[in-house]
Order: C-alpha cells, then sequence, then structure tokens
C-alpha cells in the first residue's frame, strides 16, 4: 500500500482545503493510506466534517507549523516539530513514500533535501512546474509541458541539466503518458552553438550520450506555443521565466478588466467571448495537476501551490500516487546509471558528485 | 427464546444490504442483477461474518436480522448466510409484492413505516432481553430508525410525537396505526446499549454525533469489533478473529487496522485506555495460539507496538473521551424531513 504523507497545515487555506482534498483523496485512490500531518486537535475538528476512509486516513500529531511568509531556514532551526519537518522526517524513516505539501515552499524543498538522499548520479535536485501550451501531447492529450529547474538551485553544469533532461522526460512520460517526449534546452537561440557554455556543452551530451527525444534548442517564445513537452533550463532562468509568464497571464486578466469596465463596445464583445475564455480556463486549470514536483530525492515530493484547493490537494496526491505506481524515483535512478555508462563508453565526463546539495529555492 | 429456550440476554439486530452484504441496488440494473445473484457471487464485507458467528456462539445471545430485501429474495439469502456459516434466530424480510399489488408504490421506498413496526414486533414476539445492540449502515435511515427504536422502548417518545413521526415519514393510515398499537404493547425499557451503523457510503461522521453517543459510525468491522469489545460483548480473542478474517480478505493489511483504531480514539468513540488494555488481552490470546497458523503475519508484539505507534502518533491530544456534547431528547420529525431532502437530492444528483 502506497503511503502519501501531507503537510496537513501548510496553504494559504490550510488546514481545511488540505483536509478536504486528502479525504477525496482517500476515496479516489484505493490503494493508498493519507498520512496527514499537522495539529492532531484541529485536524480531528475536520475529519469528521467531510467524507473519507477512516481506515486510510491517519493522523500524526505536529505541534507548529511554518507560516507562507516565514524565512526557511531560520523557520526550520526554531521549529523543528513544525508539520513539514515531521512530515519530511517520516519520509525518510520510512513511514511514507511521497509527500505533499502547500506549504512554504523554500521551507518544504529545505525540510525534504535535509533528509532525503539524492538519487545516485544526480548532483542537484530539480522543481519542475507545468505551464499550458497551444500544442498537447501525450495520449492523455496534455495542454501542459514541463519546465525544470523553476529554482531548487541558481546555477546549473552541463551535466545537471542533462540530469533535468533526464528526469523530466522520466516525469512527463508518466504523468502525461507522453511515451516520447520532445526534450528542448532553453536558450537564446536555436542552434546548437548559441547559448552559455553549459548549454552549449549540455546540447552535446545530450545528442552524444542520451537517448531522449531531445529536438534541440528552444527560445522563449517557444514555451507557450508547446514546441517541446520538456523544456530545461537553470534554476535562475526557470524561476525568471515562471515569473514572467504568470505576469503576462495577471496582466492579461487584468487588462481585460479594464476593458469590461471602460465602455459598453468591449463589455459585450467580452461576454461574447466568455464561454470561449471558460473553456479555455478549463482546459489550462492548474489545479488540475495539483503541484510541482521536486526530481532528484530519493523520494517523491510534489509542492502543491500555495493557493491550492481542495480539489488542487487530491490531484496533487493522485499524481503522487501514480508516480509512486510507476516507480518514478528508480526509473530516474536506471536513466541516471544509462547515461552514465554512455558517458563512460563515449569517454565523457557523467555526473556524479556525491555531495551535491539541493540550494534552497530562489 | 434462544436456542437453548431460555429467555435472551442481549439481542443482535441486523440489517443485511449494505450493512452485512456488499449489495448495490442504486439503479434498476442493480436491483435486477441483485435478484439473480448466485449466493456464492453475494459478499460479505470482511469481518461481519466473524462478528456474527462470534455473538451467535455467546449464551444467551439472538440474532434478528430485520431487512428491506423483498420476501422472494429469502431462499437466495438464507443460502449465502448458510454459506457463511451464519445462524440466526429471526429473519424479517419486505413484502414488497403485497404493495404492489395493493398499488402502495410509497411503500416500496419507505424506510420508517417498514423498519419501527417490524423491529417492535420482533420485540413483542419473543421474551424481551435487558439488553440489545442494532447494526445499520449509511444508505437508508437506519441511525434515525433504531434511535426512534430505541427511544420509544425508553419511554422517551410520546405516542403523540411518534403519530407525527410517522406522519412526516408518510406512511399509510393502517401503517400509523399498528405501529402505534405495537409501540404500546412493546415491552419497554432503555434496553438499546448500541447502534452501529456501518459506512457503506463513506458518509461523514459528524451528522451522526446529533443522535447521541449511543450511535457510532464505523468505516468497517474491525471498528465495529472494537466497539463491542469496549462494550463488554466481544472478548479480545474474538476481536482478533474479526481482524483475521479481515487480513484474509486481503482488503485490508495491519496498518489499515491500526489506523482504523486511531481513527475511532480520535473521534472519541473508543478510549485510549480500553484500546491499550485490548492490546493486552490479545496478547495474552496470541500467546495462547488465537494466531497459530498465521505465517504471513509478524511476531505479536510487532503487532501490538505497530497499534500503539497509531496511538502515539496523536499526541497527547485524543484521549477517546466522547467530543459530542449532552445527549440532548431527538427531534424527529425534523430528522425524517432532512433524511427525505436527502434522499431527494441524492436522487436528484444522480448519486448513491
Amino acid at each position: 500500500m502506497q503511503r502519501i504523507v501531507v503537510d496537513a497545515m501548510g496553504g494559504d487555506h490550510a488546514p481545511a482545503a488540505i483536509v478536504e482534498g486528502a479525504a477525496e483523496a482517500s476515496l479516489a485512490i484505493p490503494g493508498a493510506e493519507i498520512i496527514l500531518v499537522g495539529d492532531a486537535v484541529e485536524l480531528g475538528k475536520l475529519l469528521p466534517r467531510v467524507r473519507h476512509d477512516g481506515a486510510r486516513v491517519r493522523v500524526h500529531h505536529a505541534p507548529s507549523l511554518i507560516e507562507m511568509d516565514e524565512k526557511p531556514a531560520e523557520a526550520l532551526a526554531a521549529k523543528p516539530d513544525a508539520s513539514i519537518a515531521v512530515a519530511a522526517e517520516l519520509v525518510a524513516a520510512g513511514e511514507g513514500d511521497a509527500l505533499v505539501s502547500a506549504g512554504n515552499t523554500g521551507a518544504a524543498v529545505l525540510a525534504v533535501a535535509r533528509r532525503w538522499k539524492l538519487i545516485p548520479g544526480v548532483r542537484r535536485a530539480a522543481l519542475a512546474s507545468v505551464y499550458p501550451t497551444e500544442l498537447r501531447r501525450g495520449d492523455k492529450d496534455d495542454p501542459f509541458s514541463l519546465l525544470l529547474d523553476c529554482g531548487a538551485t541558481l546555477d546549473a553544469t552541463a551535466e545537471d541539466l542533462v540530469t533535468f533532461a533526464i528526469m523530466g522526460s522520466a516525469y512527463a512520460k508518466m504523468i502525461s503518458k507522453n511515451r516520447r517526449p520532445r526534450v528542448a534546452l532553453l536558450s537564446n537561440g536555436t542552434e546548437a552553438g548559441k547559448g552559455p557554455a553549459a548549454v552549449v556543452r549540455a546540447h552535446e551530451l545530450l545528442l552524444e550520450a542520451t537517448e531522449l527525444n531531445f529536438i534541440g534548442n528552444v527560445e522563449g517564445l517557444d514555451i507557450p506555443r508547446g514546441v517541446a513537452d520538456v523544456v530545461v533550463c537553470s534554476g535562475f532562468v526557470g524561476n525568471v521565466v515562471l515569473k514572467m509568464l504568470e505576469g503576462v497571464s495577471e496582466t492579461i486578466l487584468r487588462l481585460g478588466r479594464y476593458a469590461h469596465k471602460q465602455n459598453l463596445t468591449w463589455r459585450i464583445g467580452l461576454a461574447a467571448l466568455k464561454p470561449a475564455l471558460e473553456q479555455l480556463k478549463s482546459v489550462t486549470d492548474w489545479e488540475q495537476y495539483g503541484g510541482a514536483p521536486l526530481l532528484g530525492l530519493d523520494h517523491l515530493f510534489i509542492k502543491a501551490h500555495g493557493r491550492s484547493s481542495a480539489r488542487a490537494i487530491t490531484n496533487a496526491v493522485k499524481v503522487a500516487s501514480k508516480a509512486l505506481s510507476g516507480d518514478l524515483c528508480g526509473t530516474i535512478a536506471t536513466g541516471m546509471r544509462d547515461f552514465a555508462d554512455r558517458a563512460a563508453k563515449a569517454d565523457i565526463r557523467a555526473p556524479g558528485d556525491p555531495d551535491g546539495k539541493v540550494e534552497a529555492p530562489t | 427464546m434462544t436456542p437453548g429456550g431460555r429467555a435472551p440476554r442481549h439481542v443482535f439486530r441486523w440489517d443485511l444490504d449494505k450493512t452485512y452484504l456488499r449489495t448495490e441496488f442504486d439503479s434498476l440494473k442493480d436491483l435486477v442483477k441483485s435478484a439473480f445473484e448466485d449466493p456464492a457471487d453475494k459478499q460479505a464485507y470482511p469481518g461481519a461474518t466473524a462478528i456474527l458467528r462470534s455473538l451467535r456462539a455467546a449464551d444467551g445471545h439472538r440474532i434478528c436480522i430485520v431487512s428491506g430485501s423483498p420476501t422472494q429474495m429469502r431462499s437466495v439469502l438464507a443460502a449465502k448466510l448458510a454459506l457463511d456459516g451464519v445462524e440466526y434466530d429471526e429473519f424479517v424480510l419486505k413484502d414488497n409484492l403485497k404493495n404492489i399489488l395493493r398499488g402502495r408504490f410509497r411503500a416500496l421506498r419507505s424506510q420508517v413505516p417498514y423498519k419501527l413496526p417490524a423491529l417492535l414486533a420482533s420485540r413483542l414476539g419473543t421474551a424481551p432481553a435487558p439488553a440489545e445492540t442494532m447494526f445499520g449502515d449509511d444508505a437508508e435511515a437506519d441511525a434515525i430508525i433504531y434511535s426512534l427504536y430505541a427511544d420509544v422502548l425508553a419511554g422517551r417518545v410520546a405516542f403523540a410525537d411518534l403519530e407525527r413521526v410517522l406522519a412526516a415519514a408518510r406512511a399509510y393510515d393502517d401503517e400509523a396505526l399498528r405501529t402505534l398499537d405495537l409501540a404500546r404493547r412493546a415491552p419497554k425499557g432503555d434496553v438499546v446499549r448500541r447502534i452501529i451503523i456501518h459506512l457503506d457510503r463513506r458518509s461523514a461522521t459528524m451528522p451522526f454525533r446529533r443522535l447521541g453517543r449511543r450511535v457510532v459510525p464505523v468505516f468497517n468491522y474491525f471498528q465495529a469489533a472494537l466497539v463491542l469489545y469496549a462494550d463488554g460483548v466481544l472478548t479480545a480473542r474474538q476481536v482478533v478473529f474479526v481482524a483475521l478474517e479481515m487480513l484474509d480478505s486481503r482488503q485490508f493489511e495491519l496498518g489499515t487496522l491500526a489506523t482504523s483504531m486511531q481513527d475511532l480514539v480520535r473521534r472519541g468513540r473508543l478510549e485510549r485506555d480500553i484500546a491499550l488494555r485490548l492490546a493486552d488481552e490479545a496478547a495474552e490470546a496470541a500467546a495462547a495460539g488465537a494466531l497459530a497458523g498465521r505465517d504471513g503475519l509478524p511476531p505479536f508484539h510487532t503487532i501490538s507496538q505497530q497499534f500503539r505507534e497509531r496511538l502515539r502518533q496523536l499526541g497527547g491530544s485524543a484521549t477517546g473521551a466522547w467530543i459530542g456534547g449532552v445527549d440532548e431528547p431527538l427531534d424527529y420529525v425534523r430528522l425524517v424531513d432532512e433524511e427525505h431532502a436527502r434522499r431527494r437530492e441524492r436522487r436528484r444528483d444522480g448519486h448513491r
């Protein structure tokens, strides 16, 4: 039976939305036990209000929590019994198989990075995020592409970028049911020689030492088009790109509201477009994905959005369950071994610094 | 009378569908399938058979089954119970054919006007027992009907109020008159010790709190066994047998049983000390051979440790004390009205 640990106290709508989402997951995923970590008294008040399976929702008491705006390292040091710390520890101790949290991203990533191990061959873990694109992919006709790293680390070597490509491809195969995901490096030009040295070298390595469906470099404008299913970049670049995409989306919404207020003709026009906009909204609804995985560690961590509703949490748990069923961490480990073997045969230096660390996210 | 001819000490009243048997009858197709299903194909919920057998084994215990299934199903259901080795003293089914022939279509779905008189008639038909425990489910209004039955026997429901409840439940006039007559004649006493509601629909447990501490919603029969142990009805050894039947079903693991116990303690339905006492007594039962031949299981001290660990995980917060407040007199007219509204809503939404 899968044991999925859920940080019940993390998130803007915690603990009510988290408990509701986890409760629904206990009914939707027959082969999983949900371990809710948080204030047992508080959770004990919430659980009886929602439908769930009492044999498969366990409560593990954690007396404190880390607020969304607290500084990660300081908060973790001051509150070793915070829900996210206890949750990460449970997984490290073998009491759970995966972790879902909608809480403070920095604290969550730091909590797992300090307690879990990197997969052999992986030097740095990567936070992957999905974003909606024009083109769809996979058996599920998935409208989302994967971008990694989005900020688990700042910089990345060529070997790190190859590692991210291997991890992202494995994840896309499993979650999007995309048999041969198109993998690309994000650069400032599609030519192989364009970009920083690490990107140029990673381009060579991906061609020479992997069997990924590597389609070369893509530029920023290719991201929303969906030219690639997995876009690989350093954490610094990924974080900037992600926030810019979010900013553009918010600006369009604001402009729409402005137009709605400005004059009657525009208002009528927007009203006529409403069904199409609603359809677009449902197609690109991030809540169906639930969260972003932190890839490269020996256990799975799904970071749900801080604003997650109950539905988003249910879906994050489902994604965790799917990744566990497909042995995502094992698949990544196999991918890394294959890469190391190929690199050795081709006399190329492969990644594998055993002292690799995950830094606090940007 | 019990098989030995003595007056019963304790009567256990069971519903069948969704309480003992995993039955789907939410659509016409389900109903037809259920009617023509072979007895061997019908599935009991894991642990339910072990509980029924354990209850029947004790001296002075009487098993009465009152089900809403049609009388035409008697032979199939009796065959299923026989296959499971479940013995019973009374088996009442609903005569729906008679209802159809008399044009009483409302009675086909009605719950209170059928079950309440059936329960009262059962109590009248034999020497009254000083204790009763009832088993139902959350698919219909079992928790309300059983509570009403208990309060009628305890003299907590005035006949005028009962009349109003029957009207709210849309009983036909003669049904209402018969029920009132049975309620007058039935031997009285505060005898219903426990009402166990199997959460087949996985309903939220909160709404059951208003029915008082007597009603305990359970997610599975391990939880039912724990409640019966706390009530002094089952022994630790019998609880172990229930657990083993559930493990054999492959639908439960030791971990899910331990979590089930934690859930009951967290909800204030099982005291922590009683859970710990059970662990000690179960260890003695295991040492005496209750787990003999169970190769797949870890040593009992490991199992016991796992269960204790589940309690520890709750921190110091959960004592297992009842948290539903003082039991208030119930407004059954309102409860029946709300139940009808819920059923209409479920039908409208196409839910179970």
